[in-house]
């Protein structure tokens, strides 16, 4: 296929059925939309697309796009403006995954963070992030092109137009009996049910949100949904919650047995779907069809599987780290005083090793000594010692507790006169010692 | 039953149970009356303390005096190791009368001369806003031939790079860009001014902010060595939060029943159907809510052990590593986090009448509805007969005035009140006792009892004729 500009390649994904083995319903064909194969990596290229297209081909110099966002849409945006030579700036209320900030930054998106709700109450601001971000735009005078995702029709329409009728098409002429998808801005549960109701009145719409508390990227709680200007509830024929943990469950499934690189959302609207099928399944009398979006990839979300399941992550201890040390060992670690240290250093031009931050070394420090920061020390371990064994060296951190264990492993990777300066730096400027500022 | 129920630790919990002791103390001394624990500060101050601990650090826990006018409190915690921090002339009065020795106590807010003077005369470390107000408290010192004041430079306005973290604007500190105007003054008046170091205080919940100014507090310090000052603390200010709810299940439903009847697709919980900052607009949800989170999880030392592991935005470290190899003190000064589980409001039920309670105390003496904190108070029945429950009423104050609900919220009992009993609003010493209390309409204004247990009873003395001089067998 060849085409003249990227954003030919948004839509047309395909429709991959589940194998039976993996879901278990017996009455039941599942069917992934892979709407992660979209060419910026999710569903949101299709609204992005169909809502920034106009703007962008209209706007003037100087303009900036812009949009309240923190993942998919954001990303589409920045890309698609990248291509139009307009800047994008994405406000959020809290970036939640890291990757996806750091990859908007990468695109040359500019990202403003909303302040935290006030300790003390200010019972007078009760302004909504999109109120605000409105105020912020009305008071620059102009300058900005708004998508404004979670009321514009076009985020729907891009649906209506696009994913609907593939799943029809790919379906040969028939929509399915149920539809599953997560409520974001509901633009595409509200656009793919629209078209699907056209040619199968009975069709069952299964909204997913997220459970009151809980984070899954790209899906609204149960209370945020109806903060949203698309969200009709009449549009659902049920609205059931998922959790994180559901998420996960779901990724782990599609991405170890179908070999779909799907991410959280996606794990979860398979997850919601199965567990909803299941309840009906052992009553159905004939074969039926159901559709789930799988909606994006799942590389941006290693720290949010790993912050919630580090056991995936799992790997045996690495050799010569602090972590391995026994009781015994941290005991017999060498320490010294002060005082002893001070006389020590004199006498046998031992070289010592700072082991805190660069900028409070830089700040004030022992002098003659060395600075290697404690994160990179541990990297070096492994390797074997960093330094001459015929040299003593006196290890040194803020208070004695990391350097006693670093002495104790140095001691146990055959150093014959590594020693910790007890009490740590604080001890040394208590006592009254040298400390200098080169 | 849309319930909040409040979280009460075992010793509040064994006051409410003492029926008779409350009846009679409100009958001496009439309704509405608050009861300040001031031993229950030591469990408080001691969880702090062992987040300091955990990270190794070291620095004053400052007690943020504003939250609550309380004597009793005040000696209490001067009888400790804990400093105070003063933010008018009559509170550093209040504190060096109670016991607080000037290197304890840290002087905020905004200040006129004779708050200057009196911080600078007795030497107590002066929070300093502006480079005029430094001036201004150098000239007092010189002028007066003071001894040396120690100074510490509140900062605001903190940028970051990469992501813009947005914080709300403050009218307190200087822009931390201009901090050399501020050591350049500090430099002309080296006989008057001592650096001790810098602080910050954001009005917020969120961490991300906090990360923002701390680190740049660092780099500000670090340009005063660079400068040749010698600052040894970081003061990183209060709002450390309280968990005010037994149940974090009962808050959410709570919240999401609210919108629901905003969005009028449920009968009102509020009177009027009051949003609490919500409203609705051609079907959807729009505003946000302006309620206190009352169920917080981490909260207290607990949030202070979180914003010490979070990585600073720039260094990456965590911003405790970061303090602890610099080796400055962390400062702190909270109030609200400091007196969780040390007070409680009582008052009379004036008539139970369908859905309306009516109280003798008005919505100013219990200022949970101003601070957006919304709990439900504890039913002390008059006798202890059985009776009708749970019931769904309004609490209506004791003003000629409309507008006087002690909560726009329906409150659901678990038993309907009778005229005679009591209600007790608990855990209200931070800032809802005695905050905002008015002698409008010639209402009274509650008096203060201190309540300690001892030998196996409840026993209380006024506010301020409580001292902490207890005789050795009632200190266990």
């Amino acid at each position: 296929m060849r085409y003249d500009d990227i954003t030919e390649a948004i839509g047309a994904t395909p429709l991959v059925r589940i194998d039976p083995a993996v879901h278990g319903l017996a009455n039941v064909d599942l069917y992934a939309k892979l709407e992660l194969l979209n060419p910026f990596g999710s569903v949101k290229d299709r609204a992005a697309w169909h809502m920034a297209g106009p703007l962008l081909s209209g706007a003037a110099p100087g303009d900036t796009l812009v949009e309240l966002s923190s993942g998919n849409t954001a990303k589409a945006l920045a890309l698609l403006a990248g291509m139009h030579g307009v800047p994008f700036k994405s406000v959020t209320n809290r970036m939640k995954v890291p990757e996806i900030k750091e990859l908007l930054l990468l695109l040359g998106a500019e990202i403003d963070e909303l302040p935290g709700q006030s300790e003390c109450l200010d019972p007078t601001d009760t302004d909504d992030p999109l109120t605000r971000m409105h105020q912020r735009l009305a008071a620059s005078g102009g300058g900005y092109l708004h998508t404004d995702q979670y009321f514009n029709e076009r985020n729907v329409d891009a649906h209506a137009y696009g994913t609907g009728p593939e799943i029809v098409k790919d379906l040969d002429g028939r929509a399915p009996d149920y539809f599953v998808a997560c409520v974001g801005t509901a633009g595409s549960s509200t656009g793919v049910a629209r078209v699907l109701r056209q040619h199968h009145a009975d069709v069952e719409v299964v909204g997913l949100v997220a459970a009151k508390g809980d984070f899954i990227p790209g899906i609204r709680t149960i209370d945020e949904v109806h903060e949203v200007g698309l969200f009709d509830p009449a549009v659902y024929d049920a609205l059931e919650t998922i959790d994180a943990d559901d998420a996960i469950d779901g990724l782990l499934t599609l991405v170890r047995r179908c070999g779909i690189l799907t991410g959280p959302t996606g794990g979860g609207a398979f997850q919601g779907a199965v567990r909803f099928l299941r309840t009906i399944d052992a009553g159905l009398t004939s074969r039926k069809t159901a559709v789930f979006i799988v909606c994006d990839r799942v590389e941006s979300y290693l720290s949010y599987v790993r912050d919630r399941r580090p056991e995936l992550f799992g790997r045996p201890p690495r050799r010569n780290s602090a972590g391995t040390l026994t009781g015994a060992e941290l005991a017999a670690a060498p320490v010294l005083g002060v005082g002893d240290a001070q006389r020590w250093l004199t006498e046998t031009n031992a070289v010592v090793v700072d082991l805190r931050s660069p900028y409070a070394f830089q700040a004030l420090h022992i002098a003659g000594s060395i600075n290697i920061v404690d994160e990179v020390f541990a990297e070096l371990l492994p390797a074997g010692l960093p330094f001459s064994r015929r040299r003593p060296v006196l290890l040194v951190c803020p208070v004695g507790e990391k350097s006693a264990r670093y002495s104790a492993l140095l001691t146990r990777m055959g150093h014959p006169d590594a020693r910790s300066l007890h009490g740590g730096i604080i001890a040394w400027r208590d006592a009254g010692a040298e400390l200098v500022r080169d | 039953m849309l319930s909040l129920t409040p979280r009460i630790d075992t010793n509040l919990q064994s006051l409410l149970d003492d029926h008779e002791f409350l009846a009679e103390l409100l009958d001496a001394l009439g309704s509405p009356l608050n009861l300040v624990l001031p031993r229950q500060l030591a469990a408080n101050v001691a969880a702090f303390r062992e987040t300091y601990r955990r990270h190794r650090l070291g620095g004053r826990l400052y007690y943020a005096h504003k939250a609550n006018r309380s004597g009793a409190l005040l000696r209490e915690l001067a009888a400790g190791d804990t400093g105070v921090d003063v933010a008018s002339l009559g509170e550093l009065q209040h504190a060096l009368g109670a016991g607080f020795t000037p290197d304890r106590i840290v002087a905020t807010g905004p200040k006129n001369r004779e708050f200057l003077w009196l911080a600078a005369r007795t030497g107590v470390t002066v929070s300093v806003d502006s480079a005029d107000e430094l001036a201004e408290l150098a000239g007092i010192v010189a002028g007066h031939r003071l001894p040396r004041v120690p100074v510490s430079l509140r900062l605001a306005g903190f940028t970051s790079t990469g992501v813009r973290v947005l914080t709300r604007r403050s009218r307190f500190g200087t822009p931390a860009g201009r901090l050399p105007e501020l050591l350049d003054v500090l430099e002309k008046h080296p006989d008057q001014l001592e650096l001790t170091g810098v602080a910050y205080h954001l009005d917020t919940v969120g961490l991300p902010e906090k990360a923002v100014a701390l680190e740049g507090c660092l780099a500000a310090l670090d340009a005063c060595r660079a400068r040749g000052l010698r600052p040894r603390s970081l003061d990183i200010g209060g709002g450390f939060g309280v968990n005010y709810l037994a149940d974090g299940a009962e808050w959410d439903r709570w919240t999401t029943e609210l919108g629901q009847a905003v969005l009028g697709r449920r009968p009102r919980m509020t009177w009027d159907g009051h949003g609490y900052g919500l409203r609705a607009e051609n079907g959807t949800l729009r505003g946000t809510l302006a309620l206190y989170p009352a169920h917080r999880p981490v909260s207290g030392a607990a949030y202070l052990d979180r914003l010490l592991g979070t990585p600073a935005p720039e260094l990456g470290r965590p911003l405790g590593e970061l303090l602890l190899d610099h080796m400055y003190d962390l400062d702190i000064e909270p109030g609200r986090a400091l007196l969780d589980q040390c007070g409680l409001v009582l008052a009379r039920v004036l008539s139970a009448d369908g859905d309306a309670v009516r109280l003798d105390l008005n919505a100013r003496d219990v200022s949970l509805e101003e601070h957006g904190v919304l709990m439900d108070p504890v039913v002390i029945p008059r006798t202890g007969d059985r009776r009708a429950g749970p019931a769904a009423v309004h609490l209506f104050g004791n003003l000629c005035l409309e507008a006087d609900l002690i909560t726009r919220r329906t409150v659901f009992l678990p038993v309907l009140p009778r005229p005679g009993d009591l209600l007790a609003f608990v855990n209200t010493a931070g800032y809802f006792m005695d905050f905002s209390a008015t002698t409008a309409l010639r209402q009274p204004v509650a008096r203060t009892v201190a309540v300690h247990r001892s030998g196996g009873r409840h026993r209380w003395c006024l506010d301020e004729q409580y001292w902490p001089v207890h005789p050795r067998q009632e200190t266990r």
